[in-house]
């Protein structure tokens, strides 16, 4: 739809398309939206690359339109603070909040139901605080708010999701890339069990086929993936900074396929070792397909 | 009414005062009762547990029970030499129980009461049983205590309700679903979530039973006012003795002419009307027999004089109360529960606890740990550490577990039972050891895949471990499954993995307290 759109908006603009870049530094940014399904930035700032790795993909304003009410959903999940790479960068997520903003919304939401306990987590993570600096209203989760979702079935027909998420306009993932027993690792599809209500340890049964479906029902606008610090072992909850790495890497896409596919890399891994992003590429979901993929990579 | 009223400006000046002081305790009481929950930090940042240091019985019974002191009582001595000076004003002015019972007193409207009850020995009873036994280790000092009992009623009890029945009305209007009405009942609750209710709702498993027994305590005072403080209470009856060469002492003119209006308004049950035999360990101080006196014959000034009344406790009562409570020492040690092996294993203590026999011997039930754990997992015992453990506290993982990094309980602790850690020292103890049961375990016993424990075990190298293993399913199909096993060397025992595990009821891996790190009997790997 998005893309669509934009598509054909370029095609109209047939001269941004055949500009370099060189000569017209300022239309630039939407040209490079045009051709980059996936941008990675790179840079010891988390703010600036998470601002750099959106610009590279079009800019905010490409996914978020004035009015909108947003959810930004980063990963919250454990009483961890940030160099733990536990939970998603508090940087990464701020800065999000506050492109969406300067792009116009009227309400960024953020929240996760947490597995720890959400006090904690929500506090040791620094997401609270830097979040609410810039704006955004932090929520927890209100138990009230679960509905039972048709799901598509892979492995779940109906599961309680949480409404906010489903009432607001545009939906951006903020995950963090870590290791996870189970699925291997737990990138950007895997950080929808932050929705899920109900007794959800229970989806461990048929992990990968749950994960397709919940992603199946959620449609983001964006995928960031936090991968400032990554964490390599122990995982998800982590707790052991010698497991922790540091790749100062953000990447964004909207392809939450092609997002987690790229994300397997950062670990040595190719998209097609994670069974999800398997089952979500052949569900349609999305392409794990890099090499398929206009990667944009900035250093920033 | 219309008489008194007509110079009750001046009349009642004392009563006012005292009501204000009393109301101001009460909120300050109550608001850090309020505090007494995580923010998501560390600290909680507020001295919670001001009213229980400032309690000389607690200290007084902790001391002799571990023949040691834990921390110099400041605020103990102060009111101590509060009580030596001016008499019993912690029990008329400050004690926050006392305030609840003057109120549900005067739920009831009184007439001069012709034969008041004459219980008053009772409290000295309890007091000496409670210094005897607790000089003979034993400490049950908390059961009766009023702060303890207080914020372990309320914490336990009270407001757990006042939170159920908050969250039922706002939830009835909330699925109700009328436009107008729901956001404005939902900007209420949103308020009142920030301030006065509680994070999550909280449950225990003594609620109802710790709270009958609140409530017919604060029933008591339609039999008679200030019945518990009167009658029972042993922190009273310790400031009574402290009290009974106070120097603030009261006097009668001549004017008096026996009307009886003091005896009427008296709380304490001092006997005011009677000045050879008035008890003045009995009096609270609350000035009304001051305030009541149509003569104005009453005043209280300071003098060395000695008391008039002799403190007649009785010499039977004495040696009874002297006698039970040594006594009760041998009668509650005689259980078998005291035996390492067959300690109820399910009795996991808060980390940072002590030795369990010295845990005993501290512990006041005073319930701020269970007010102040995130995950509502500690919970008072009922028999689980033996009647003498009786609302100590447990951890239930099952109803929560241990969160790795919180260090609350042992902050709150007000006499070191649960010991004070900070974060290193709290992830090296262990209150325990998760074990799996192989029975019910999905990978184990039913080929279905399940890591849950493991992905949730907090410890930096993860307690739990996985063994990739191939299984055969009822038609001898293979699969390949992750097998949960613990490493006893890296468990913590915080519970987390049962708290968690997706087989629900009798969970498939449960933490018992072998392997506690505060016992030396009950290790289960050689060193």
């Amino acid at each position: 739809m998005n893309r669509r759109k934009f598509l054909k908006a370029t095609l109209i603009s047939g001269i941004a398309i055949s500009s370099p870049e060189i000569l017209f530094p300022l239309i630039a940014p939407a040209d490079a939206a045009v051709k980059s399904d996936l941008a990675v930035a790179r840079g010891t700032s988390p703010a600036r690359i998470t601002r750099a790795a959106i610009d590279g993909l079009g800019g905010i304003k490409r996914f978020i339109s004035r009015g909108d009410v947003v959810v930004v959903k980063p990963n919250i999940g454990w009483d961890r603070t940030p160099e733990y790479a536990a939970n998603t960068n508090p940087e990464v997520v701020a800065t999000i909040v506050r492109l969406c903003y300067e792009a116009g919304a009227k309400k960024v939401k953020v929240f996760d139901n947490t597995v720890s306990n959400a006090k904690r987590c929500y506090k040791q993570s620094g997401i609270a605080d830097a979040v609410s600096a810039v704006g955004g209203l932090v929520s927890f989760i209100d138990d009230r708010k679960f509905r039972d979702m048709k799901l598509s079935g892979y492995a779940l027909r109906s599961w309680p999701l949480y409404m906010e998420v489903f009432e607001a306009d545009k939906i951006i993932n903020v995950p963090i890339a870590k290791t996870h027993g189970l699925t291997t690792l737990t990138l950007g599809m895997k950080n929808w069990m932050g929705i899920m209500g109900g007794w959800r340890g229970r989806i461990h049964q048929r992990i990968d086929g749950s994960l397709v479906d919940v992603s199946m029902a959620v449609t983001p606008v964006l995928v960031v993936l936090d991968a400032v610090r990554i964490l390599t072992a122990n995982g998800p909850q982590g707790g052991d900074l010698s497991d922790v790495k540091l790749l100062n890497t953000v990447v964004a896409g909207t392809d939450q396929v092609a997002v987690d596919a790229y994300g397997a890399t950062l670990f040595g891994m190719r998209g097609s070792d994670l069974a999800y992003v398997r089952m979500g590429h052949e569900a349609g979901l999305g392409t794990m397909e890099l090499s398929k993929l206009k990667i944009k990579r900035i250093t920033a | 009414m219309g008489e008194i009223q007509n110079n009750s400006l001046q009349r009642f000046m004392i009563k006012k005062i005292r009501i204000a002081t009393q109301g101001l305790f009460l909120l300050t009481f109550l608001w850090l009762f309020l505090q007494t929950e995580s923010k998501g930090a560390n600290e909680l940042g507020y001295p919670v547990k001001i009213f229980l240091d400032a309690d000389p019985l607690l200290f007084l019974t902790t001391s002799l029970a571990t023949w040691s002191v834990d921390k110099f009582p400041y605020l103990a001595l102060i009111v101590v030499v509060a009580t030596v000076i001016l008499g019993r004003v912690f029990c008329g002015w400050v004690c926050p129980l006392g305030t609840l019972n003057n109120m549900a007193g005067s739920l009831k409207r009184w007439r001069l009461q012709t034969a008041p009850l004459n219980w008053y020995r009772v409290k000295y009873a309890i007091l000496i049983f409670l210094l005897i036994s607790s000089l003979f280790t034993l400490q049950l000092t908390g059961i009766v205590d009023p702060l303890s009992l207080l914020i372990r009623s309320l914490s336990v009890t009270v407001y757990p309700m006042f939170s159920y029945a908050t969250g039922a009305a706002f939830d009835a209007v909330y699925s109700a679903n009328i436009p107008v009405v729901v956001s404005i009942s939902e900007f209420i609750y949103t308020i009142l979530k920030k301030t006065v209710l509680p994070f999550q709702q909280p449950f225990f498993i003594q609620g109802a039973f710790i709270g009958i027994l609140f409530f017919l305590l604060l029933g008591a005072n339609l039999i008679e006012r200030r019945f518990w403080c009167k009658f029972l209470c042993p922190l009273g009856a310790l400031l009574g003795l402290l009290s009974r060469y106070a120097f603030l002492k009261r006097s009668v003119s001549e004017g008096c002419d026996s009307c009886g209006a003091c005896t009427a308004s008296c709380q304490g049950g001092a006997a005011p009307d009677r000045q050879e035999e008035r008890k003045n360990t009995e009096c609270f101080i609350c000035g009304n027999c001051d305030d009541i006196c149509p003569r104005n014959a009453v005043s209280f000034g300071f003098s060395l004089k000695k008391p008039g009344a002799s403190l007649d406790l009785g010499k039977r009562y004495v040696a009874g109360s002297i006698l039970s409570g040594i006594v009760a020492v041998p009668l509650l040690r005689i259980s078998p529960l005291m035996k390492p092996a067959y300690a109820n294993p399910l009795l996991i203590r808060p980390p940072g606890s002590v030795e369990e026999k010295a845990f005993l011997q501290k512990c006041v039930k005073c319930g701020e740990c269970m007010k102040v754990c995130i995950t509502n997992g500690l919970q008072p015992t009922f028999l689980e550490a033996g009647l003498e453990g009786i609302w100590s506290p447990v951890l239930i993982p099952r109803i929560g577990y241990c969160e790795y990094r919180c260090t609350l309980c042992g902050q709150v602790c007000p006499t070191g039972a649960i010991q004070k850690l900070d974060l290193a020292e709290k992830e090296k103890v262990r209150i325990g050891s998760a074990m799996v049961d192989k029975g019910r375990c999905l990978p184990y016993a039913h080929a279905t895949p399940c890591i849950v424990c493991e992905e949730v075990c907090p410890t930096p190298k993860k307690a739990i471990w996985l063994e990739t293993v191939t299984v055969k399913d009822r038609e001898g199909k293979e699969l390949i499954v992750k097998q949960p096993k613990v490493d006893l060397t890296l468990c913590t025992g915080c519970g987390i993995c049962e708290a968690k595990c997706p087989v629900i009821g009798q969970p498939a891996i449960y933490v018992t307290s072998v392997g506690e790190s505060r016992s030396k009997d009950k290790q289960l790997l050689l060193p």
